[in-house]
This record gives C-alpha cells, structure tokens and sequence, in this order.
C-alpha cells in the first residue's frame, strides 16, 4: 500500500477523490428545464425543480447514456439494472427535503483510470441531481435561494483511496477532466463549478495494514487548489498525530485565500440520510444492445486517438501525446493536417500555439487561430515564402487579428528573399564592412559564422533564407 | 339524483350545464356537514357556460354537463388546494393535476373542492385542519376517510360524481360507511401528476358515485396514459361504461376462510351473507380460499406509508411556498417552527414513525422486512387468482362509527384497513358498493380483482345494482 | 424508545414538539410499534421485498426541453422573495 516515493515525513498519505460532474445534457435530470449554466436566477426552473406538491420525475435518458459513456471509457461494469435512492436531509437549496441519487445500484462500477501508468481505480460512477445555490451577500441578515442548478444532472465519480500523493491527485483529476472532454459528456470548467471535487484525505504508517481516520475536504475549486489543499491537510494530519492527539472524521473546508483546512460546524445530531429507493422512479434494466449502440458511436478515447496519430501521421509517443491531450487541439491538428504536413503543424502546435494559450490562458477555440489561418502559416513556411523566424512574427499577427498568412506577408512585406544573386551581394557586401571579422574567421575563430549570419539577417529584417545564406557565406568564405 | 340521469339531462338538453351548477351550489352552500374547504362558484359558471356553448364539443364526453366535486388533494391551477391541511391553506397550484385536467376536458364543471384527513392521513375525516365531516347518515357519525368529504357529497345528493385516492382504503372504506359507490382502479391506470403524494408506491385516484355506472364513466375519464409518471402503465384500451353491458357468467369468486375470525361486525358480514347469495344468484361460483396472511398487511402497511410520507412531506419547509411560521430566528428554527405549526399531530405522528423506520440501524428490520411482506401479499393474491377471477369480503370492520370515538386499543383506527390495505399493497384493482341497510346505517361489500380488471369490477357491481336496490337507498 | 431518540427523530424530521409533550408522542409512537412489531412473526428469510406494486422499468424520456418556468408566479406566491430570489433568514455554514 505504500509507495516509498510519496512518503511525507515518513507517513504514507491516503487520498480518494469525489468529482462532481455536471453532464451536457439538454435538459436537466428528472425535469425538462434547460440545464444552462449563467442565466438570470429562478429562469431555468421548472414545476417539478421546485418540488411543489403533486410533481413527478421522469428520467433523462441522455443522462443516462452519457453515464454509460463514461464505464465504457474507464472500463468499468455498466448496471443491468440501475435504481435511484432518495437521500433525505433538510437544506434551503434543496426544494424536495431529499435528493435523488444512486446508492446501492450505480450505473457505473468498478473503473480504471490510468494515470501516467499507474492504475487508478474508480470504485462507482452515480447519476444524481444538482442543488440549487444559496448566497448570502444580498442582505445582512437573510439568504437567498436561486434554484437554476436545482435537477442539474451529475455524474459523482468516486475513486477508491488508491492515491498517494497531492501531485496524484493532480493528475487523475487532469485524466478525468480528459475523459469527460473527450467524451463531449461535460465541459470540466472547475471555476463554473461543472467539475467539482471533495478530496478524502488520511496518513498511516507504510508498514501498517489500515487506513488512518479520514477527513473530506470540501470547497476546492481549481486543480492548482486541490494541490494545495491536500499537501495543508497532509501535514496538519501529521502534525496531529505526533502531538499525541486523534484525527476527527469530520467534513473540513478549504480556504484558498488562507490555504488551510477548517472544521465545519459539527452539528449536535448526525445526519441520518435515510436513503431509500425512490418511489417514483423505476429501475432502469441497461440492455447490452444499448451499450453496444453507445460503444459504437462513441468517439475516440485520448489514448485511441493518440496510438492513430502515430501510426498515421508518424508522430512520437510525445507529440501524440501533447498534441492529445485536449480534444479540440487534437481535432484542430486533424483539421489542418488535411493540407499541411503534420510533422511541421505537430511542431508549431505543440511550440508556439501552445506557449500563446498558457501565457494568454485561453483555449484554442476561444482563440483568433483557425485551422484555415493556421494552414496557411504552415504553406508558406513549407513553400519557403517565409523564414520559421518570420513565421513567428506572422503568427502572433493571426494571433491578433484571426487574418491569414497571406495577407499578412504581403501587407507587411514579409517575404524571405531567396533570390541567390541578391543574397549573394548582400553577404558580399556584409563580408566587405567586417574585414577584421573575416580574417578572425578565416584564422579559426569558426564561432564568428554566427555574426555574419547575423548581419545578413539585420540587413535583410530578417527576410534572408537561412538555408541559402548558410550555403553563400560558407562559400564566399572559403574562397 | 344519479349520474346517469343528469348527464342525460344534459345530453336531452332538458338542463343545462349551468342550471345544473346553479343548483349545485345552492346545495354546496346550504351544506352543514362540513364536506367543503373552498367552493369555486364563478369559475364554475364560467365553464358551465362555455359548456352551454359548445354543446356539440361536449355533448358525447363521459362526464358531459355534469358538475363534480374533488378531493382537495389534487392541483386546481391558481385555485387554493389545500390538502386538508394547514401548511397549504392558502396554496395556488401554478397548474392542473391530470385527473383535473382530463375531467375537464370530459365535459365535467368542478364546483369545490371536499373536505379531507390532512394529507390524507385518517380514516374517519376527523383529522382535517379545516374541521371534521359528518356523515350524512348520522351528524354524529364519521363518513370514513381520508376522502370523507367526497363520499359524503354523493351520499348527500349534492353532486352525483366525485374523485377520491386510496392508499390504504381511502375510498372504499368512506365509500361502505356512506352507501355508496367508490373504486380504487389498479396502481398506475391513474396519474399521479398534481396529486399530492402521501405514499408514492400505494396512492392511487379513483372515483365515487351513487353506482357503478358512475364510476364507470368518472374512470373513463379520469384514467388515461400519462408521460408525467413514471410509475403510470400503458391503458387498455377499454370503455368502462361500454364493458358494464357485456355478459359475463359464471365466473369463480373467491370468498375467505374463516373471515369471522377478522373481528368484523355482525351486521355487516349478515350483510355479506346476503350478497353472496345474489352473486351465486347471478350464476357465479363462490370459492373458499385462504388468506390468512390478511392481516400481516397492516403492519407492512403501517411501516411503508410513514416510511414514504416522511419522506415526500420534507418539501414543506417555508422556503418557496405554503405555510411559514413568523417565529424564525434561524433556518433551523424556521424548519422546526414551520413544520410545528403547519402539521396536525397525525401528520406528526406518522412523519415520527416514518423517519424511524428508514433510520439507521432500523432499516433493516422495519422497512426491507415490510416490503418483504408486501412481496408475500403479491405473490398469495397471484396464487389465488389462478383459482378465481374476483375476490369478495366486506370492506371494513365497522359501520359509520361516532365521532372522537374512544377505544381501548390504541390501534383500533388503523384497524379499520385490514380489508383495505392489502389490495393497496399488492397494486390490486377494488371497488366497493353498498350491500344493505342494518341498525339504519348502510354496510359494504368490497370486489377485489387481478390488475387492470376494471371492468370486470364495474361490470359485476354494475349486474349486482340491476337486480338490487342497496345502491338507491339515501339518508 | 426512549427521550433522547425522540429528540433525534424530531432534529431529523425537523419538528418542534415541546418537552412537556414528549412522553405522550413517546406513548403513542410505542403503541404503533407494539402493531408493526407483529411482522416480525412471519418468516421473511427468502423473500425478494417488493418496491413497485406494478414491477414496472425503463421508463424514461427524450432529452428534449419544455418551458415551465413561472418565476414570477413562483416568487409571488412565495413566504418571502424578491425579484429575483426566495428569502430565508441568514445561513451560517
């Protein structure tokens, strides 16, 4: 159970994760309002999300296949036969006093995640509905209910407490924010709350046979603070132990602001859910026909399309891979490899796009870049109009504007010279103005070949074909 | 006044819609008995009206022209539904149950909403936020429950249709103590949209009437496929009032073992002595059958309804509507203060037992054991419908009983149900019509069928009330 | 069942009954437990228990949307909102 290498001051943490994913339905769960996230408050709330006297739920089958999506990705069993349990417990977000959820007869079982080769095991995957939102800034002494996210529907995944350390934890939550991309089943956006995560944390002793007591930390809403919050816990658990005191199994927040873990308010009764399966819902028997029709328009799986990528494009394990890791990067690449090479996209995708999205920190597909801008770059590299410096300067313009190569060479004069008479008496000509330069060169001093390529550049802004100035100045040199 | 004749009215055009509701309320208004919350007279000649006017629209609906009455537990859009209870004393559905909604478009004019156990919750309509219900037969006496108001309203001429819900016996059992007649269909031919829930897996809406014509033609109008319930079945597509003409003979009914042993009163098994002999008059075959795990339904019963009401009750915590108490310091003393308030003691009590029986530790061995019960219940009725195609018991216990009626067993209320409750477990079709006149108090008999039997049930009840007059006899 | 039970089920169902009433509400929960109870007479080892009279599955629906939202309606006919939310006193997490 322990792996030496995520020992904290010699104790082994034990981490589980509960993620909460909001699925991309049309619709909400059990209710035919429109799941939509941003909305005024109280717009997107219909009769049965209000729980008003007489009303039923009716099941999403979208919910549901988008579930089954999910066991297949993950390799998990798939219910014969699911059903829903009423948990019963009282809070102003909940209209109904219970929420429907699955306990005993999940959709999902028994998954595997892989994460940078490690086997992360997912012990259940449950279709279950959202709360609404209480806030509590409007007024000084009194809240406020917006029951839009009443009926949402989630997908709670619950991993088995195979995790051994924070930076784990990190990448199993990256792997299944892949997944669910990938599978178009949720948009994963922590900071809108449709992938949520409570992360369950204890420490033992690497020789010892039995989990440590453990804490649910709650309210870590980014992957940087999941990080975080886990490390504070780690220790504030060590610490505990050493000084002789018990860990509490007790629910605990996370405060970003002060990075540290507080106890909830322990109330003076335990909550009892008492759950029970919903009357008014029926068990769901999942056919294998049904799996199979998901199965077999389900799209790629990040590693399916990574072992493609190989083999078609003939890209490295490395570029599959960072060129994979999100979906709409991996289709853009597609996209553009219809007219480019894909070696030469791979490489400027996985350099300079990539390095433009994390300093500027927005997606591709909210970016100016478009495949058609995008190829046109790779033309006129691959036909030699421009320089892969000039390139760079090109497409910081398409950066900015979303115009294309073409129009950007012409109307800023870009074009590499490539004329070999022309460079020739530009070398020439830089040669005559450094005599002391050549004959330094000339006496061994090789590293100068850099300066003269230099001076060409700085005459010709850059525009020289570097191929072809090599070969010139190679040449007038040695004569 | 039966239903028959005012539809005909109607039809012949010798009434019209509005007289008929004119009259209605008159009657409505006069009422001494407790059988109303809220009467809704200006929607009521409204539609009348509108009825009038599109006479050839309604003209051949099963309820065309006729007023009715509901149980004030299922959703009147914009009009107060109370449940008989205080938390929605003022409570505006923002829209219609289907039963509503499919009674209206049969051609019915609603007049008011009756009087009720709260939330559905009693046996004797004594329960009530809004007071207790007299029977007709003796203002002293109790007219069963929950749907007291409803049966009560046709056993005192006021309307000649009326819908109800059975969850443990609420229609039959008001239905024997009032005269007259009142079925609980199978569980699932009726919608459960707008109705609200006391006990999800049991609830089922049905109609009363002077006689099985009437309940024929109410169900007819009130069962339809809905795609609002999850728990609501496919129809057959079968007229109830067209079936009560077919002949049906010489079918096998199942009479119980030793159903003396049951404590039931001497009157009413003379009177089921009586009936059997018109059945067997009717060319049918009278069968001893056992069922002597009868009674083990109450306690499955009495574990499961609390079980399920605890649960559906929750959402009346003064958040977004009903019932708020004033006194809120906190959330928590909201909840607490709301919930005090707008609850009677036996909705109280049952919540009590509910949250009890799903805690904990105690699961196990109330509510996973009840529904094991209910799964014996099931399996003895399928064992026995093999043999018969009906089963036939009196309906309840007792007659009309007094009001705040003492007794020394403490359970003697929940009693009442025996006979009831396990056609409501098991998810059985029964109806029960009235048998005779004894100490001037009329006595039930109570059919109880395989699913979807409705009409066998309306149809022999129907031949039952051809060759007697139990069904004519008034206070 | 005794005092401190009673108090954990009234936390839970969240209703308020004074002390002075407790052993009344305690007499009559017993007494209907003393009825339950017999059930434990049968014997229940095999039995499958039974949730849905019916039996019925599979029921579901598309995933297509239908607008009944009434947010006007639902606040007005609220205890206490305002344009835009229902109000509750303060919650203290």
């Amino acid at each position: 159970m322990a792996q030496n290498d995520t020992l904290v001051k010699g104790w082994q943490p034990v981490i589980g994760l509960e993620v909460h994913v909001q699925l991309l339905t049309n619709t909400k769960l059990f209710s035919p309002a429109r799941n939509k996230f941003g909305e005024d408050a109280n717009t997107l709330v219909d009769l049965i999300d209000m729980g008003l006297p007489g009303v039923l739920p009716v099941l999403n089958e979208e919910a549901m296949r988008q579930g089954i999506k999910f066991g297949l990705a993950t390799s998990a069993k798939i219910a014969k036969t699911m059903i829903f349990d009423r948990k019963n417990y009282f809070y102003p977000d909940l209209p109904k006093g219970y929420q429907i959820t699955q306990l005993h007869f999940p959709i999902v079982k028994d998954g595997i995640v892989d994460v940078d080769g490690k086997k992360i095991r997912i012990h259940q995957a449950h279709l279950e509905e959202d709360a609404g939102k209480s806030m509590h800034d409007q007024y000084d002494s009194k809240s406020v209910i917006d029951l839009n996210r009443s009926g949402v529907p989630l997908l709670e995944i619950v991993s088995e407490p195979d995790i051994r350390s924070a930076s784990e934890a990190v990448n199993y939550l990256k792997k299944i924010h892949q997944i669910i991309t990938y599978l178009d089943i949720s948009d994963g956006n922590m900071s809108q709350g449709s992938m949520r995560c409570d992360a369950n944390v204890s420490i033992m002793r690497p020789d010892s046979k039995e989990f440590g007591t453990r804490a649910e930390i709650k309210n870590i809403n980014s992957f940087k603070f999941v990080e975080k919050a886990i490390n504070f816990e780690v220790k504030r658990q060590i610490k505990c132990l050493e000084d002789g005191e018990t860990v509490e199994q007790e629910t605990r927040l996370y405060d970003s602001i002060k990075d540290e873990t507080r106890s909830m308010r322990t109330k003076e009764f335990a909550n009892d859910y008492r759950y029970f399966p919903c009357p008014d819902l029926v068990p769901i028997n999942i056919s294998s026909e049904l799996i199979k029709d998901i199965s077999n328009n389900m799209d790629e799986l990040p590693e399916e399309k990574e072992q493609r990528f190989k083999k078609v494009y003939r890209l490295d394990d490395y570029e599959a891979k960072v060129l994979c890791v999100e979906k709409q990067t991996a289709n853009f690449f597609e996209e553009v490899t219809k007219n480019c090479d894909p070696k030469l996209s791979a490489k400027w995708i996985i350099g300079e796009i990539n390095a433009l999205l994390n300093k500027n920190d927005i997606s591709l597909g909210d970016s100016k870049i478009t495949p058609e801008n995008f190829s046109s770059l790779m033309a006129k590299i691959n036909d030699g109009t421009i320089s892969g410096k000039i390139a760079k300067e090109v497409l910081e313009e398409i950066w900015n504007t979303g115009s294309n190569a073409e129009k950007i060479i012409k109307s800023k004069g870009l074009e590499q010279i490539s004329d070999e008479t022309e460079l020739e008496s530009i070398a020439q000509s830089v040669l005559d103005n450094n005599p002391g330069q050549v004959e330094a060169y000339k006496a061994g001093k090789d590293k100068l070949f850099g300066f003269f390529v230099g001076q060409v550049m700085k005459e010709t802004q850059g525009k020289a074909n570097p191929k072809s100035i090599n070969e010139i100045l190679k040449r007038l040199l040695s004569g | 006044m039966n239903f028959k004749t005012q539809r005909e009215n109607f039809r012949s055009k010798s009434i019209s819609a509005k007289e008929a509701v004119q009259e209605t309320i008159k009657k409505v208004k006069t009422d001494k008995l407790n059988i109303f919350i809220n009467c809704f007279e200006r929607e009521a000649l409204s539609k009348a009206e509108y009825i009038d006017n599109n006479f050839a629209k309604f003209k051949d609906q099963p309820l065309s022209g006729v007023p009715i009455a509901h149980k004030d537990i299922f959703c009147t859009k914009d009009l107060i539904t109370t449940c008989g209870s205080k938390m929605l004393k003022d409570f505006k559905p923002p829209y219609d149950s289907t039963v509503v909604d499919n009674c209206n478009n049969s051609g019915s004019i609603m007049i008011a909403k009756t009087n009720m156990d709260e939330f559905a919750m009693g046996s004797s309509n004594e329960t009530s936020f809004f007071g207790p219900v007299s029977n007709p037969w003796g203002e002293n006496l109790v007219p069963g429950g929950s749907s007291g108001g409803s049966a009560a309203c046709i056993a005192a001429d006021i309307t000649s249709i009326s819908t109800g819900t059975d969850t443990g016996g609420s229609i039959r059992q008001p239905a024997a103590l009032c005269g007259i007649t009142g079925m609980k269909p199978t569980y699932g031919l009726v919608s459960r949209w707008g109705m609200i829930a006391f006990c999800s897996s049991m609830d089922q809406a049905g109609p009363f009437s002077k006689d099985a014509f009437g309940c024929a033609a109410l169900l007819d109008a009130m069962a339809s496929h809905d795609l609002k319930d999850s728990t609501c079945s496919k129809r057959k597509n079968i007229c109830y009032e067209k079936s009560l003409n077919d002949n049906l003979d010489n079918l096998k009914i199942g009479v119980i073992k030793n159903i003396e042993g049951f404590g039931i009163h001497e009157n009413i098994l003379n009177s089921y002595e009586t009936s059997k002999t018109v059945l067997q008059g009717l060319g049918h075959e009278l069968k001893e059958i056992d069922f002597s795990e009868l009674s083990s339904g109450i306690c499955s019963y009495y574990v499961i309804a609390p079980a399920e009401c605890s649960s559906n009750l929750s959402r009346f915590d003064g958040v977004k509507f009903g019932h708020r108490s004033t006194k809120q310091k906190d959330i928590s003393d909201l909840y607490m203060q709301t919930r005090s308030e707008g609850f009677g003691d036996e909705v109280k009590k049952r919540i009590l037992i509910g949250t009890h029986v799903l805690s904990a530790g105690f699961y196990d061995a109330y509510y996973l054991k009840a529904q094991k019960v209910r799964r014996i219940i099931k399996n003895k009725f399928e064992e026995i419908f093999k043999d018969v195609d009906l089963i036939f018991m009196p309906t309840t216990l007792d007659q009309a009983f007094e009001k705040n009626r003492e007794s020394s067993d403490p359970n003697r209320m929940y009693k009442e149900d025996l006979l009831t409750i396990p056609a409501n477990l098991a998810g059985l079709p029964a109806i029960s019509f009235p048998n005779g006149l004894k100490n001037n108090l009329p006595t039930g008999g109570q059919l109880v069928g395989n699913y979807f039997s409705e009409d066998l049930l309306l149809n022999i009840t129907n031949k039952i009330q051809e060759v007697t007059d139990w069904h004519k006899m008034t206070p | 069942m005794d005092k401190i039970e009673l108090k954990n089920l009234l936390f839970l169902a969240r209703i308020g009954i004074e002390d002075k009433e407790h052993p009344k509400i305690i007499e009559k929960l017993t007494n209907t437990f003393d009825l339950i109870d017999e059930m434990n007479e049968l014997d229940l080892d095999e039995v499958q228990p039974l949730n849905n009279p019916l039996e019925l599955n599979n029921v579901s629906r598309e995933d297509s949307d239908n607008d009944r939202n009434a947010k006007k309606n639902f606040l007005e006919n609220s205890p206490e909102s305002d344009e835009d939310y229902f109000i509750v006193p303060k919650i203290i997490e």
